[in-house]
């Protein structure tokens, strides 16, 4: 009965979601509304005589035109050639990221989940204070420290500042969840005396799985998310660019070539759109599961 | 050298332990020690110097507090925390509270939950930047959407350009930093809301307690400390927060939405001058580390006051 | 030394992340995002002079062209030469990245004057130039007559301001379009009016600042006056946009480079005319160059000088311009009968070279342009009167020299 809601309640709940999804979603609609429409209707308003106020037909024509089609899909490959290695590069990076910090979340999360030793607040607090930082603060002494190990201009370039920044929120996510597995299976195991590194590969791991995908996949949205800035400050070299840098220079040019522009973009996160809709179920499971306490 | 390796050994199970537990996280340690550690102690170290385009690999020389004095007594210094500290109080404070009523949406018993839920979520996985675009595109005033929309529900009679006037291109930035901070917050504030225990709830409903009051009295006081450390995170986040100002006014008409960390960013990396930039930098850890500090230790005493329980650092 | 240099410095790389520059192979950037026919002509030539040599011409668009040249030198890792604005030559010679260039004095004698001055710093010249432009008024005749006016050049500021006030009061449309967002090419169409009015901004000998005087504050007040007739929101907006509102016809008229009959749509009738002159000066405008400059310590520093000279020079400059549709950058009736620009288009850029003024070269050019940029926006989002706002920037700016 709790849970009943009247049809008023249903209603109110129904259209607040309604709006706010509205507003989650809006740029991203608006974003393929104008990747449909040639550049000439783009740069337009709607046409309002003098003295008078526009109406809502107005308003709706800049919607519509008779000239729509999916032109700036086809024309943006050859506005900027290297589109399709953009996308490449994003995801690459994204993965590359992804499988080295998990490397290094991974055992380091363990130890926090499980043991007691000197040094655990402190080192803890240590990584957290990390993310007090973003990457901006660290951009000149990252850059030249790149340089000087000759990083620059590389894949390694954006992984490397990507992946340091990644590891604390992993690692604290990370611990939360194995936190939750019974101590009690590794205790058995224990008692039949296999070593710690045998526990955790075959006891704890295998039941760590759904809490590492979860943490996977956070991680990867994290890094899709921040290539941005590393990109364009480490990396000269067109070929490793990642999409939104590359996206950057459709305003590069005398005319904004906004149509085409929001087509590459929204072609650009369908990938990433695609991993989140499979992966979703067991990623909104996993952290709605109360597994993460904080 | 058998001694030496005796002493190595551990001798109790605690040592063995301790041991064990640092060597695995030694290689999370190494990387943030190389990639952060260094490059922040070398910030500060190139705050004290004139470095610049010429001097980028060598041949800056130190200036002791000069960069410092330059900064702080700036003209612009006091608005520019100022308008930070707004900026992220306003910000963070307009997620919490759209987070706490998604969260509470997405949380009730409606079909198609999955849907909603899986609809929430593309700002945060979309790159900040393709999504700035987007808003950039919507801002504008001649030919973007919002001002074409409000020109004809009949707020104003001709376009507006958001991003021209130093008010509306701060609360647009603002707007736009909501937007994609919005969902994960929500998410959060979901999977700490599903976490409190249903009992709580059928107990006050049988009570005749009304929703409000089952929210107000149950569910905030549960999931409060999932609030209060997404607050700090999310704090934290904003106030550094670079792409969005960057992407959508650059720092803004005349300054208008110049944060401290688009400050730094200006007079490091667009003008070249990386010793007064890296003062900047340097500040805006001071400036924040101090806040955090602030925030935890109010935290403490309201802790104590109040006595909330788990309430994790 | 440079070999051992070389050598260590792949030793300590390793694993091969960076490919080893080739030997024979010169690096040039491009800015603008395209590599033009005339120039891609030279460096074919080039290539078949040179056998074994190759030149990868990298196109960048605009927006982050300058700072990538830039970083990539101060990082030690220079290109070979680039294509770019004058304005950075300054500060790259300063910081010692770039070296000076040789320009034959029968080659000196060929540009229009003006010219070298936007690349000649300390007695030396810095770089090639390789395109210029001068601007002037475009007028959209059409709702000029809608307006009740006769479509005709406007010659004072007044008469400017009159033909906007009446297209803005009787027409849907704005009567100017005004730039003033923070990019280079509003301090660009600031000085267009601050040159014709007599003003100046430094005193290339003296390298005294000159900016802050009557003339400039008048100035600035014209442009403060000009926002009460001008598009919605000014500061939204810079000259590449302006050329969009101008094709919707939202806008009456406003300032742009020859290219601009090539951008404009052709359902607009349009006149092209000289920058208005304002009450202290005649009409002028403003002279802006982009050059070649060469990288000090690039793999092949020698190619890439050679590169750089035989793109600018004479025959290969004149087809550049040419086929561009660029100002044309040297006095090439001297060199040849038949030039391009007799036409009346071009009367109205040509003419006012010799009493336009440059593009200033300062070494912080950020500096120059965030303080110019501050006042124009200041004055159009009434945050000060003139006379401070131009005060303010002269201090910003003496910083910056």
């Amino acid at each position: 009965m709790m849970d009943k809601y009247t049809f008023l309640q249903k209603i109110g709940i129904y259209s607040s979601l309604a709006l706010f999804i509205l507003f989650m979603l809006l740029p991203f609609v608006e974003m393929f509304i104008a990747s449909l429409r040639p550049l000439t209707h783009l740069f337009s308003r709607p046409d309002v005589p003098v003295g008078e106020t526009m109406t809502f037909m107005d308003f709706m024509s800049r919607f519509y035109s008779d000239k729509m089609s999916f032109q700036a899909y086809r024309d943006m490959w050859v506005t900027v050639p290297q589109l399709p290695r953009y996308i490449f590069n994003s995801v690459f990076l994204s993965t590359a990221v992804t499988f080295f910090s998990m490397c290094f979340i991974v055992p380091a999360a363990y130890a926090y989940a499980r043991f007691d030793f000197r040094g655990k607040t402190t080192s803890l607090t240590l990584f957290l204070a990390v993310n007090m930082f973003s990457g901006a603060v660290l951009l000149i002494p990252l850059y030249k420290l790149l340089r000087v190990y000759g990083l620059l201009n590389t894949y390694w370039a954006m992984i490397i500042p990507g992946v340091a920044f990644l590891i604390p929120t992993g690692i604290w996510l990370l611990k939360s969840f194995l936190e939750k597995i019974p101590y009690e299976l590794e205790e058995a195991a224990f008692v039949d005396g296999a070593s710690r590194l045998y526990t955790l590969r075959r006891v704890i791991l295998p039941l760590a799985v759904p809490g590492l995908i979860v943490v996977g996949v956070a991680m990867f949205i994290g890094a899709y998310a921040q290539q941005f800035l590393f990109a364009i400050t480490f990396n000269q070299d067109r070929d490793y660019m990642p999409l939104p840098a590359g996206i950057f220079e459709f305003i590069g040019y005398q005319d904004v070539l906004w149509n085409e522009m929001m087509a590459a973009s929204l072609v650009g996160i369908l990938p990433v759109l695609l991993i989140f809709l499979f992966m979703q179920k067991h990623l909104i499971a996993g952290l709605t599961s109360g597994a993460v306490k904080e | 050298m058998s001694n030496l390796i005796q002493m190595l050994k551990p001798k109790t199970k605690s040592q063995t332990t301790t041991l064990f537990a640092w060597a695995l996280i030694a290689p999370a340690a190494l990387v943030m020690f190389w990639i952060v550690v260094w490059p922040l102690y070398e910030t500060f170290r190139l705050s004290f110097t004139n470095s610049n385009l010429g001097t980028l690999m060598g041949g800056a020389e130190y200036i002791g507090w000069e960069n410092y004095e330059k900064a702080i007594g700036g003209r612009k210094f006091p608005s520019i925390v100022t308008r930070t500290f707004y900026w992220m109080f306003l910000s963070v404070g307009l997620k919490i509270v759209l987070g706490l009523i998604g969260a509470s949406l997405l949380a009730s018993n409606i079909r198609a939950r999955g849907v909603f839920r899986a609809l929430v979520m593309p700002p945060w996985i979309v790159p900040i930047a393709i999504g700035c675009f987007g808003w950039l595109w919507l801002y504008n005033g001649h030919f973007g959407l919002i001002s074409n929309f409000i020109e004809m529900v009949g707020i104003t009679d001709g376009p507006f350009s958001f991003l021209a006037y130093k008010q509306s291109a701060f609360y647009s930035a603002v707007v736009t930093d909501v937007w994609i901070g919005t969902p994960m917050v929500t998410l959060f504030f979901l999977a700490a809301i599903q976490g409190v225990p249903r009992d709580l709830y059928e107990a006050a409903y049988v009570d005749g307690a009304s929703r409000w009051y089952r929210f107000r009295r149950i569910t905030l006081p549960q999931i409060m400390p999932t609030i209060v450390s997404m607050a700090l995170l999310s704090a934290i986040w904003t106030f550094n927060s670079f792409e969005i100002i960057w992407i959508l006014t650059e720092g803004g008409p005349r300054g208008g939405t110049t944060t401290l960390i688009i400050d730094t960013f200006k007079t490091a990396i667009f003008s070249y001058k990386f010793g007064a930039g890296a003062t900047r930098a340097v500040l805006v850890v001071l400036i924040l580390g101090v806040f955090s500090l602030i925030y935890l230790t109010v935290l403490d005493k309201l802790n104590k006051r109040y006595g909330y329980s788990g309430v994790q650092k | 030394m440079k070999n051992i240099t070389k050598a260590l410095f792949l030793a300590v790389i390793g694993a091969g992340l960076i490919a080893p520059v080739q030997a024979e192979e010169v690096h040039m950037i491009m800015c603008g995002g395209e590599i033009r026919e005339a120039d891609q002509a030279v460096i074919s030539a080039f290539e078949s002079k040179h056998s074994g040599v190759t030149v990868n011409a990298e196109a960048v668009p605009w927006g982050t062209c300058q700072d990538k040249s830039m970083t990539l030198a101060a990082a030690g890792d220079p290109v070979g030469l680039a294509y770019m604005g004058s304005r950075t030559l300054k500060q790259l010679a300063r910081s010692g990245l770039i070296i000076p260039v040789d320009i034959s004095d029968e080659q000196q004698g060929m540009y229009q004057p003006g010219i070298l001055n936007t690349v000649t710093d300390g007695g030396k010249t810095w770089g090639f130039p390789h395109a210029f432009s001068t601007k002037a008024l475009f007028i959209n005749c059409g709702l000029v007559e809608e307006a009740g006016m006769a479509c005709v050049a406007p010659k004072t500021w007044a008469g400017m301001y009159n033909m906007a006030k009446a297209i803005n009061d009787n027409t849907s449309a704005a009567g100017v379009g005004l730039a003033a967002k923070d990019f280079d090419n509003t301090m660009h169409q600031f000085l267009n009016y601050l040159y014709s009015n007599g003003g100046s901004v430094s005193n290339a000998d003296t390298g005294e600042i000159t900016f802050n005087s009557p003339e400039t504050v008048e100035t600035l007040e014209f442009v403060g006056k000009l926002a009460g007739v001008a598009q919605e929101g000014p500061s939204g907006y810079e000259r590449s946009q302006l050329t969009q509102l101008y094709n919707d016809g939202q806008i009456g008229m406003y300032i742009n480079g020859p290219w601009g009959a090539g951008q404009h749509n052709d359902n607009i009738a349009e006149i092209v005319v000289p920058i208005p002159a304002g009450p202290s000066g005649e009409s002028g405008t403003l002279l802006i160059t982009d050059s070649i400059a060469v990288f000090k310590g690039s793999a092949n520093e020698d190619l890439a000088m050679e590169l750089a000279s035989m793109l600018s020079s004479g025959e290969a400059q004149y087809d550049l311009d040419m086929s561009w549709g660029l100002t044309p950058i040297m006095q090439y009736e001297k060199m040849m009968d038949d030039v391009y620009y007799t036409t009346d288009y071009w009367k109205v850029f040509v003419d006012p070279i010799g009493s336009g003024g440059p593009e200033p070269m300062f070494e912080d050019f950020k500096a120059l342009q965030a303080g110019i940029n501050s006042a124009i926006q200041g004055i159009i989002l009434g945050e000060g009167s003139a006379a401070d706002l131009v005060a303010e920037a002269a201090e910003t700016l003496a910083e910056g020299l």
